[in-house]
């Protein structure tokens, strides 16, 4: 049974990965023109180099164009295993380089949103259980969940406005101060989270509310537990029956969660490294759009799915090892 | 076909007009404060966009004015740094943000609805292709795709609104499938089936109403997911340039070289920020009550 479910969830994931390699790999294929009708002028259209036939076939024969496509397709993989991507036109050097240098950057935010994010929302949501039908949790859920309905880069701006803007607290984009020489180790850290900190505020409030919700509703489902009244009866304080006993039991619902959120949040981050003009895959690939720079929309594309999917099937093992008892 | 039955079927459909209009009026009445905000909130909106030629004295694609004038009464809110008044484009914007909403919310929750039920009463391989397709689209990383395929397609609303609606049928498939099913098991229908009773007059009678009022609440949770994703593409850069939306404002606003250094934002980039987070807080008020009325249908829906 185990054995089939992770049958059903390796396969799902290649599945999904397989879809998301022929988007790849078909969408510029579909799209009118060839390559050379791009390259054979400038943007503004003048300059033509007028192709001939001969010189036309030459370079489809040089690009491999007019194999047949299960072929091309085939090619594409294997490049795709061996970690080609192609070569980013505006930024003039491999696709796969121009990712390495800007997704530490993401990683960055993604992870300190998600500590921030389950680290708060445990904590507001422990209180708001504790405190339940009490008018500081009424107060508490309606203010979060209200909250939880602006999106984060509609947020990202507000939080911007106020803190770099008004209050000039932060800065406006960039994630180092620009030629500054550090001292030592430690002054250069403290600027990256300088820089970093609205973003990654951004980021984790949006998520906050999810992560509140399903502590809470945990939380009170535990809560009237016979193991719960025992851990009372035993004469143990309220603290230690609410985090050794009930905490930890709502925790599990807590690991799919941040797999569900990484997901949210590679998406999200897009937009509010856009918003702060911080220098992460995001950012890479709004410059990209903007630029028309294929290759890098593409790898782009690519390693941004790959690793929410990974994330995914990763989070969705370890889930099963803590709780034995969930199928597909 | 007897004139009898021809009068028998219009009493029942007027009776079953009547029934719904008192279902809807009964709904709304359990709407909380929150809901009535929303819903009064949501009406502003759309009368905002039906006479939005009406409440704003310029047109949104003319120069009427000085660059980046600030607020005053010729210009309600200022000018752009075209020179373009802002208060017609918010005027205007509602329309667009609107109608990118509620088309793709009404194609995907009524053409996943009909797909689900669809599957969920045939089932078989029909069944398992749907299930299929809705696992994989489930799966995909719909953001990070949305901003490829449509920085490829190229800029025009039609293809923002075939995009969303490729990405949001699922959800509504797979709820609309799950109700069919669980509604094809109980008594009532094999009754009816034993009586004689068509496909079609089970899918009306039996399977719309109970789906009905859950495909409601899902339109409007996509309705804001897809002004969400509209304005995101536009704030990109991957909105339709021929048209002023919400997101696009955004985009011109904060694209606007040191805007934050100058007071321009308070009148160029406050107005779409607020009226997005105005309209998305009333679809989530509206769309929370209507839950919270239909709960205890949305519970038995099969762990979704």
């Amino acid at each position: 049974m185990i054995e089939k479910d992770k049958q059903i969830l390796i396969s799902r994931f290649l599945i999904t990965l397989f879809v998301i390699l022929a988007i790849n790999f078909f969408l510029p294929r579909m799209m009118p023109g060839d390559p050379f009708s791009t390259t054979s002028s400038n943007i503004q259209g003048e300059d033509v180099v007028v192709m001939t036939q001969e010189q036309r076939m030459y370079y489809m024969n040089y690009y491999g164009l007019d194999r047949p496509l299960p072929e091309q397709f085939i090619t594409y993989l294997k490049n795709i295993a061996t970690g080609d991507l192609g070569k980013s036109i505006s930024y003039k050097m491999p696709v796969s380089d121009v990712i390495r240098i800007h997704l530490p950057w993401t990683i960055l935010i993604v992870t300190g949103a998600i500590i921030v994010s389950t680290i708060l929302g445990i904590a507001l949501g422990t209180f708001s259980a504790r405190n339940r039908k009490k008018s500081s949790d009424k107060l508490m859920m309606t203010g979060l969940i209200a909250f939880a309905e602006i999106p984060s880069f509609l947020l990202g701006i507000i939080i911007l406005l106020i803190f770099g803007v008004y209050l000039r607290l932060f800065p406006l984009a960039g994630a180092v101060t620009p030629f500054a020489q550090y001292g030592n180790v430690l002054e250069q850290a403290g600027d990256i989270a300088y820089h970093a900190f609205l973003p990654i505020l951004t980021l984790s409030l949006a998520q906050l509310t999810g992560v509140y919700l399903l502590t809470r509703n945990t939380l009170i489902t535990v809560s009237t537990k016979d193991y719960i009244r025992t851990a009372r009866a035993k004469g143990l304080g309220e603290k230690v029956v609410w985090t050794r006993h009930a905490l930890r039991n709502a925790l599990l619902p807590l690991v799919t969660r941040t797999g569900f959120i990484i997901g949210l949040l590679m998406g999200g981050a897009i937009l509010v490294e856009s918003v702060f003009s911080y220098p992460g895959i995001g950012l890479t690939l709004q410059t990209a759009v903007v630029g028309r720079d294929y290759p890098l929309i593409q790898g782009i594309l690519l390693v941004v799915a790959i690793s929410i999917l990974l994330c995914n099937l990763i989070v969705d093992h370890i889930y099963r090892r803590l709780d034995p008892r969930v199928t597909v | 076909m007897s004139v009898e039955y021809l009068h028998k079927t219009r009493i029942t459909n007027h009776t079953g007009f009547q029934r719904a209009v008192g279902y809807i009026v009964n709904i709304f009445s359990r709407f909380s404060i929150e809901g009535k905000i929303g819903l009064f909130g949501l009406f502003l909106v759309i009368l905002m966009a039906i006479f939005a030629p009406l409440l704003s004295v310029h047109s949104p694609e003319k120069i009427t004015g000085g660059t980046l004038e600030p607020p005053g009464t010729v210009h309600l809110l200022g000018t752009d740094e075209l020179g373009m008044d802002i208060w017609s484009q918010i005027c205007y914007g509602a329309r667009m943000s609107l109608f990118i909403g509620l088309a793709v919310a009404c194609i995907a929750g009524i053409g996943g609805g009909a797909l689900g039920i669809l599957a969920g009463y045939s089932g078989g391989p029909v069944d398992q292709l749907l299930m299929w397709v809705i696992d994989v689209i489930m799966a995909l990383p719909a953001f990070p795709l949305l901003i490829v395929i449509s920085a490829f397609m190229g800029p025009s609303i039609l293809n923002v609104i075939l995009l969303l609606v490729l990405f949001s049928w699922a959800k509504p498939a797979r709820i609309a499938r799950s109700q069919t099913l669980s509604i094809k098991t109980h008594a009532y229908i094999t009754a009816a089936q034993n009586y004689g009773a068509t496909p079609l007059y089970l899918l009306r009678r039996h399977i719309l109403p109970e789906i009905l009022p859950i495909l409601l609440v899902l339109i409007i949770g996509i309705t804001s997911y897809a002004i969400i994703a509209e304005t995101g593409l536009a704030f990109l850069g991957l909105g339709d340039p021929t048209s002023k939306s919400w997101g696009m404002m955004l985009n011109y606003a904060t694209h606007f070289g040191s805007i934050y250094f100058t007071p321009y934002w308070q009148w160029w980039l406050l107005p779409p920020l607020i009226a997005l987070i105005i309209l998305l807080l009333c679809l989530a008020f509206i769309s929370r009550d209507l839950e919270k009325v239909l709960d205890p249908r949305l519970r038995q829906n099969g762990g979704v």
